[in-house]
């Protein structure tokens, strides 16, 4: 959830807790203040009638105002009639409905004659204030909250306009990139350190990179330069016409070790500068286009092999990558789908917008077929090869949040590379 | 031809001299950017190998240097660093080819012959080894002047043995030659094997000579009698 929305929730649900229980004190405090208005009135009109009736010792001139009835009756034991307000429903003549009435009783005593005196007030007009006033504080009162969250809002997104900046940079940062990190100076503190603190971090990082780099390109150059002159003499000492053959064969033997070293080191430093992002520069690749080289070039593998191949290309299936990764990635599946398949196989590849999935006969895995992307793993039937090229795929797979997946179905072995997220 | 070598890697250096010189070629070697620039100054040469990482300057930029003063010499960058925008960068700037280290000696061999060819006969280019004709602006091989039809990696193969006759060359090389980085297997080697077998057989089917000799164990030679 995003910053602000959470802020304002929180807000908004701590607030709305607090204005419940406001709001309920509320209509309990006016609910009281009403009923104690309405009990002063039925006292001033209690006094009115007895002031009225004391002074003309009769009944005659009390007439009920309106919304208002007086009942009187006469009694002879008064110990039951004491001063009470009471609230009932009457059923209303001239509305022809049930409505609320609050009482008031009271004794008079008129010419030694004992009468009790009731006044009913309607509570139907003051109910219906209550309410409204009610509904109109309700109103009134989410509405400033509203309006409280919607400024605090507003607020919130000035103050931590500088966190937000901060973290688009850090978002479009590339570590391959010339230019120097910069964060803006901000007025809050807490912002203020934690850019400090961060371009710190960052420029030590890509230091640390940058030596990586470095690192890895002259480990490589310092090795193939060796690598390179044992290789040419090798060769030279392979024309000799004075060597004996075994002789002759241990030098073969170390030319081809030494070539093997040149290719593990050439596929580690491609391992490694992969890992370090080196290949930033990605652009539209058609992977069709790949594969029709690649299965041309290896033509002649493909046919001494006797295999099938069978192609389905969606069309216009483009991939946004580097180019030079792109071609490594897609040859190695290829190569591996020829390379462990049996004579007389198939391959099929299928590719679509979504994925890519290249399958090659052969026979099950004796082994975890995790074990499978481990450097230097290898299957028994091609002791030479180097292991490494299911790394490589692995790696790229890994870089671009290609989801790389191995299974083995119908004698089938399958490698599935899903382009999540990469269309354009 | 004449040809500069440019690498600060003595060994490596007279390694390829010598390889070179069974060929017949006339060989210079210098080991700095400082002597490089004087030789490029002072005399002209077919062809010049530049190591892009000498000690004291870039192979770039005597490249540049040697475009601006013959546009015809050949040049074939050699490095340690198999970068693709190295690769680019020096190919934009003029060179031929770029080789990584390290290579087959065979094939770099064959990389001179082929600038060499570019450059100095454009139009007229013939290769001829007895009976055995090679046209290589068209792809055609001619034997016994008949024309012979084969697939284009029969011809590359033929094509890379003439260049390094009478030299002794490894599967690994044939093979690195015919489909570059993607072998890295010896299960390849029998498929050499194959190939090879495959282009004997033609080549004695059409009158040709048994040129191509194993070397048991070793790899191949495409062995002719020189004429002196």
């Amino acid at each position: 959830m995003k910053l602000l929305t959470k802020n304002s929730l929180t807000l908004l649900s701590l607030t709305l807790f607090v204005f419940l229980f406001g709001i309920i004190a509320f209509y309990y405090l006016l609910r009281l203040e009403v009923d104690q208005s309405i009990n002063r009135e039925f006292e001033k009109r209690k006094s009115n009638i007895i002031n009225q009736v004391v002074y003309d010792q009769t009944f005659k001139n009390i007439t009920p105002f309106q919304n208002e009835k007086i009942r009187i009756t006469e009694i002879k034991n008064i110990s039951n009639h004491g001063p009470v307000f009471y609230d009932t429903l009457i059923f209303d003549q001239s509305d022809k409905k049930l409505e609320a009435f609050r009482q008031h009783g009271f004794v008079i005593n008129i010419n030694h004659q004992n009468y009790y005196i009731q006044i009913f007030k309607s509570l139907e007009e003051t109910d219906n204030l209550i309410i409204r006033i009610f509904l109109i504080m309700t109103f009134l009162v989410l509405a400033i909250i509203f309006t409280i969250i919607l400024i605090n809002r507003y607020s919130s997104g000035q103050i931590w306009k500088d966190f937000y900046d901060t973290v688009k940079k850090i978002n479009n940062y590339n570590i391959n990139s010339q230019e120097p990190f910069i964060l803006n100076e901000s007025d809050i503190k807490e912002f203020d350190d934690l850019n400090r603190v961060l371009i710190k971090m960052i420029d030590r990082i890509k230091l640390n990179y940058i030596n990586l780099k470095e690192y890895a390109e002259n480990a490589s150059h310092e090795i193939q330069t060796p690598l390179s002159i044992i290789n040419a003499k090798m060769e030279l000492l392979l024309q000799s016409r004075d060597l004996k053959e075994k002789h002759l064969k241990s030098v073969l033997d170390a030319y081809e070790a030494s070539n093997r070293l040149a290719r593990v080191n050439k596929t580690l430093l491609l391992l490694a500068k992969i890992e370090n992002r080196q290949f930033p520069e990605s652009k539209l690749i058609l992977p069709k286009e790949i594969f029709d080289y690649q299965l041309e070039l290896l033509e002649d593998l493909i046919y001494s092999k006797n295999l099938e191949i069978s192609t389905r290309y969606e069309q216009d299936v483009l991939i946004n990558m580097n180019p030079y990764l792109a071609e490594v990635l897609l040859s190695n599946l290829i190569k591996n789908a020829i390379r462990h398949n049996i004579y007389g196989g198939k391959i099929i590849i299928e590719l679509t917008k979504n994925y890519l999935l290249i399958s090659n006969s052969g026979s099950e895995l004796k082994s975890n077929p995790e074990d499978l992307f481990k450097r230097f793993y290898k299957s028994s039937s091609s002791k030479e090869s180097l292991g490494l090229g299911l790394s490589i795929v692995q790696k790229i797979c890994e870089v671009y949040d290609f989801k790389l997946n191995y299974s083995y179905q119908n004698e089938l072995h399958s490698m599935r590379v899903e382009f999540t997220g990469n269309q354009s | 031809m004449k040809i500069l070598i440019i690498e600060d890697e003595f060994a490596l250096s007279n390694s390829i001299e010598e390889y070179l010189l069974g060929e017949r070629h006339l060989c210079e070697a210098v080991y700095t950017y400082r002597d490089a620039v004087e030789k490029i100054h002072l005399y002209e040469y077919d062809c010049m190998i530049v190591d892009i990482n000498l000690p004291d300057g870039s192979g770039f930029d005597l490249i540049k240097l040697i475009k601006q003063k013959s546009i015809t010499s050949g040049i074939i960058i050699v490095s340690a660093r198999n970068s693709l925008e190295n690769r680019i960068e020096g190919l934009e700037k003029g060179a031929d080819n770029y080789l990584t280290k390290p290579f087959s000696l065979a094939e770099l061999n064959a990389l001179l012959k082929s600038v060499n060819r570019r450059i100095s006969f454009s139009g007229q280019n013939e290769i001829i080894v007895n009976e055995i004709r090679l046209l290589p602006d068209e792809y055609k091989i001619f034997i016994h002047d008949q024309e012979l039809k084969f697939t284009k990696k029969e011809y590359e193969l033929l094509m890379f043995f003439i260049s390094n006759k009478n030299k002794v060359i490894t599967k690994t090389s044939l093979a690195d030659h015919l489909w570059g980085d993607y072998m890295d297997s010896t299960d390849s080697y029998g498929f050499i094997y194959t190939h090879i077998k495959n282009l004997r057989r033609k080549l004695i089917n059409n009158g040709c000579t048994d040129y191509i000799q194993t070397v048991y164990g070793v790899g191949y030679k495409f062995e002719v009698v020189e004429d002196d």
